[in-house]
């Protein structure tokens, strides 16, 4: 960075900024102190209290972490949430890059495929789960061709076994797109003279992308991955249109657990601390990324 | 090697448009639901014999749906207006002030992107009702307008504009207020209708923080309103409906703008 962040200017001039600058970032820092900073200091000591409903409170101390420790709805959650990110994660970013690089390779309309492919992006979560709920259901969309081939329907929310899978599916439906334009970026800063010259070299397409393109796009893989991550972990718009965290617990994930400790039981201490642990998980996954991003490219 | 090339490029292609297709099924299956007459069980069994425009004229007349859209209108369109003029405010004086703990307090803002919203619902929820702001649009709007990803993209566009032009403005007298209304704003048009595009599209999508902070059925946005009309006794047809309603804002702004919002995206790596 060669060029200083004020720039050089008559000291004249200079001479009022510290005023008017400190006034033209006041309604933003307003706004950041009192529903920002505010309510992460709030977070943090609502944890040590038994913060109830109607505002009183009682200093707890340790209670709600040792709670969380122990408490299965926050274990289970937490492993609901892990599956789930096992899934979503590589599902999202495997659609994103195969993609990206199928829209990289051909020159036929490639705007248009573009754009209707990242077409799910713009629609809400909300939307995607309404419409797939019934693509789910047992007189849909997939069981309704399954049957004319003779099946027997598949209860895709109705079965423990199925329903992270098939919230999955829906949130990668309506994301991939966003990844796949951030990995396109990423596949056209590779200069075409390195793929010819592997081409001339006899490289199949398989060792291209091998040994020239994964190495260029592991940067921008990383990045992809790191919001993906963090996007499963907070995952709560799907589930709660289209199973209210069923069957039993089977997809009751970390937010729908804070959102239900908060505003259906009203324990608003122990949600807080759900919330900090959500935070605590997001900070470390970023950090372990970060870490491991460092050392591939160093 | 080129005819190589291309002779792939037919398998490609068929390839992409599958994808393609696969990817925009679930909204024909929405639109031909919400479009087939009342009580015909059309896909999957077969397409309908005639469209009708009963069923989306039927939830808009009923279930409170033009309220909704209403309140998801004035969520989304305030929101964009203050976080532009906030955003790009602080963001020039980022980029073209110095006054102290300017760095100190860029950072500060740029950490709380660390934060998911979700670890703050709870005390920004305590922190709205104790100011009565549950089911008012103040309570709904107010707490989602601080925006450091707006912030910081505005602050690195700003500090790309020469320097020259500000100084030459102050040199012949004119106010700051001036040089904003007249000169910053003007100069970062394009960016602001990107991240107008994006802030819209945060708003109109966002469900968490409505859900819980406009619990009232007048005050509920659109998502809100879809989501608790599944409960209810709609038929299939009058849900797809409501659904094709609410999507229809978001296809509007991505066809009007979908140039700016792809570019943009592989520029600055903003994220919904």
């Amino acid at each position: 960075m060669t060029r200083r962040a004020g720039g050089e200017r008559p000291w004249r001039v200079r001479l009022r900024d510290p005023v008017t600058g400190l006034l033209f970032v006041l309604p933003m820092l307003v706004l950041f102190v009192v529903f920002r900073f505010l309510p992460l200091a709030g977070s943090v000591g609502m944890s040590f209290t038994d913060y109830r409903i109607n505002g009183s409170w009682d200093p707890v101390g340790l209670d709600n972490y040792q709670r969380l420790l122990s408490d299965p709805v926050f274990l289970d959650s937490l492993q609901v949430t892990l599956i789930y990110a096992a899934i979503y994660v590589p599902l999202t970013v495997g659609v994103a890059l195969g993609t990206a690089l199928l829209l990289n390779t051909v020159v036929f309309a490639t705007g248009l495929f573009r754009g209707v492919l990242f077409l799910p992006y713009v629609t809400s979560f909300v939307l995607a789960g309404v419409i797939w709920r019934w693509v789910y259901e047992f007189d849909g969309l997939i069981n309704g061709l399954l049957a004319k081939v003779g099946f027997e329907p598949i209860g895709f929310l109705q079965e423990s076994s199925l329903v992270l899978p098939s919230l999955a599916v829906v949130a990668a439906w309506r994301g991939f797109g966003y990844s796949m334009l951030i990995l396109i970026a990423g596949l056209k800063s590779i200069p075409d003279s390195f793929l010819e010259a592997a081409r001339v070299d006899g490289a199949s397409t398989w060792q291209r992308f091998r040994f020239v393109v994964l190495p260029h796009l592991r940067p921008v893989l990383f990045f992809v991955l790191v919001i993906e991550t963090i996007a499963a972990f907070q995952v709560f718009d799907t589930i709660y249109v289209m199973t209210g965290g069923g069957p039993v617990r089977a997809s009751y994930s970390l937010v729908y657990a804070l959102f239900d400790q908060g505003f259906e039981f009203f324990d608003f201490g122990y949600a807080a601390t759900i919330g900090i642990a959500l935070f605590v998980i997001i900070l470390v996954i970023s950090l372990i990324q970060r870490k491991l991003l460092d050392r591939e490219t160093t | 090697m080129t005819g190589r090339r291309t002779r792939g490029q037919g398998a490609l292609i068929a390839l992409l448009a599958v994808i393609s297709l696969l990817t925009v099924a679930p909204f024909l299956v929405m639109l031909v639901l919400a479009l087939s007459p009342p009580g015909v069980q059309s896909i999957p069994d077969q397409l309908p014999d005639e469209l009708t425009t009963d069923n989306i004229t039927g939830v808009l007349s009923s279930h409170g749906m033009v309220r909704w859209t209403l309140n998801s209108a004035i969520y989304s369109v305030v929101s964009v207006v203050v976080i532009l003029i906030t955003a790009t405010m602080a963001g020039y004086a980022f980029a073209k002030k110095r006054f102290p703990g300017r760095d100190a307090l860029l950072w500060s803002f740029l950490a709380t992107l660390m934060v998911p919203f979700q670890a703050l619902l709870i005390p920004t929820f305590v922190l709205v009702s104790e100011l009565d702001g549950v089911n008012t649009f103040w309570g709904l709007i107010v707490p989602t307008l601080a925006n450091s990803q707006a912030v910081f993209l505005m602050r690195q566009f700003i500090r790309e504009l020469p320097d020259e032009l500000f100084d030459a403005a102050k040199v012949d007298g004119a106010s700051e207020w001036w040089v904003f209304w007249r000169l910053v704003l003007p100069l970062t048009k394009p960016i602001l209708a990107t991240l107008g595009v994006f802030v819209f599209l945060w708003h109109w999508n966002d469900f968490l923080w409505p859900l819980v902070i406009a619990q009232s059925d007048k005050m509920r946005t659109l998502t809100v309103g879809l989501a608790t009309l599944h409960g209810q006794n709609v038929t299939t047809a009058e849900l797809m409906a409501a659904a094709t309603v609410s999507v229809v804002p978001c296809l509007v702004v991505f066809w009007l703008l979908q140039r700016y919002l792809v570019n943009s995206i592989t520029m600055s790596g903003l994220k919904g």
